[in-house]
């Protein structure tokens, strides 16, 4: 199996690769992995109190190509948009993006899980209520 | 890799013509050999299909079937009895090694009890936050950084002593842990052999947990294992 241009490009060139203080008031740090391949995905945001926008994140996954490029895409995608924003990316969404086989869509849904983790770490820690959960319907 | 085909359809036997309920490797009635029954694994030892199982017991019987079978022993049979004798010897080294090592014996029984693992696994399944080691993350995801660093440190002919003895730790944790598993998956075995229906279908759920937290820790002990290269 042939990995697309796109997945290549981000499994070359990872965007965002790195650590943030996870101890930060302003940092939310999402842990999820897949039993099965046993990949692992941080993912962290840094977000900005007043406007509540995603100003940087970055993400280390130990995985296939799949979800690095995965992860590395969320990455991307959710700077510069706010928290609501960022939560309406669906896994199907990466799928597109990144041409995913059938086999590697749950990386795809992993990355989800990843940015739904710290989103939901950074609410926690900041007193902001969860919205109503209906946006976390299947997807695939 | 399963050979589970009508195990129940009756069959004569091709020397004596009686009738057999089961196919078995050789004909209960004149001891003729019989081609490859398409029985489970089990019943090709005559056995219950159950988890715990005396493996002395099995090792015995391999021996002795073995024996029987054995293509020297059909050198003056006939074209077709030679033949049959490679076949059901094939079988039977096949229902040996899937009976006697106890994960592939789990594994076996769970598939012909229609049940999906493993790889096979997809869809809804795998977003079951039970069948993830939650608990495990924090620790894997560190394990893999300092897998990471070692690789890095090995790659440029550097040694860490520290980083070695943590990975070591790591190792002998994630071993002990596996163990547990096992120890867990034996007591599966009871509640699904005492074949009543909601105790197997319980088993059944936790023992595919199980074989897919033991796969996890195994993949990792083999990382750590061959990065230390020990």
């Amino acid at each position: 199996m042939a990995y697309s241009d796109k997945v290549v490009d981000h499994y070359n060139n990872p965007r965002n690769v790195g650590t943030l203080d996870k101890s930060l008031q302003e940092v939310g740090t999402g842990l999820v992995g897949a039993p099965e391949c046993g990949d692992v995905m941080r993912l962290q945001i840094k977000v900005n109190p007043e406007t509540q926008v995603i100003e940087e994140a970055k993400f280390k996954t130990f995985g296939c190509g799949s979800a690095i490029a995965s992860s590395s895409l969320a990455t991307e995608w959710i700077q510069g948009r706010t928290v609501e924003d960022a939560l309406a990316i669906k896994n199907t969404d990466i799928v597109k993006e990144l041409s995913l086989p059938p086999v590697k869509i749950h990386c795809s849904v992993l990355a989800e899980d990843a940015i739904r983790a710290a989103i939901g770490d950074w609410k926690k820690k900041n007193g902001v209520a969860e919205t109503a959960p209906a946006a976390t319907a299947e997807a695939k | 890799m399963l050979k589970v085909v009508n195990s129940a359809i009756p069959v004569a036997c091709w020397s004596c013509s009686v009738k057999q309920d089961e196919a078995k490797l050789f004909c209960p009635s004149c001891s003729k050999i019989q081609p490859p029954p398409g029985a489970d694994y089990y019943a090709v030892f005559g056995l219950e299909p159950k988890l715990n199982l005396d493996v002395a017991e099995l090792e015995t019987e391999f021996h002795r079937l073995s024996r029987k079978l054995h293509p020297d022993r059909f050198a003056r049979a006939s074209e077709h009895e030679k033949d049959w004798s490679l076949a059901d010897t094939a079988l039977l080294n096949d229902a040996y090694r899937a009976l006697k090592d106890p994960i592939k014996r789990t594994e076996y029984l769970l598939q012909l009890s229609g049940a999906q693992i493993g790889e096979q696994n997809s869809g809804k399944d795998r977003r079951d936050p039970s069948r993830a080691p939650a608990d495990l993350l924090e620790e894997v995801f560190d394990l893999n950084m300092q897998l990471e660093e070692m690789r890095m440190a090995r790659a440029s002919g550097e040694s860490d002593p520290n980083l070695e003895k943590s990975l070591s730790e790591a190792k002998a944790k994630f071993e002990g842990l596996l163990n547990e598993v096992d120890t867990d998956l034996r007591t599966q075995w009871t509640a699904w052999d005492s074949g009543e229906e909601s105790a197997q279908a319980a088993a059944q759920k936790s023992m595919i947990a199980l074989l897919d937290r033991r796969r996890y820790l195994r993949n990792l002990v083999r990382d750590v294992t061959e990065v230390l290269g020990d």
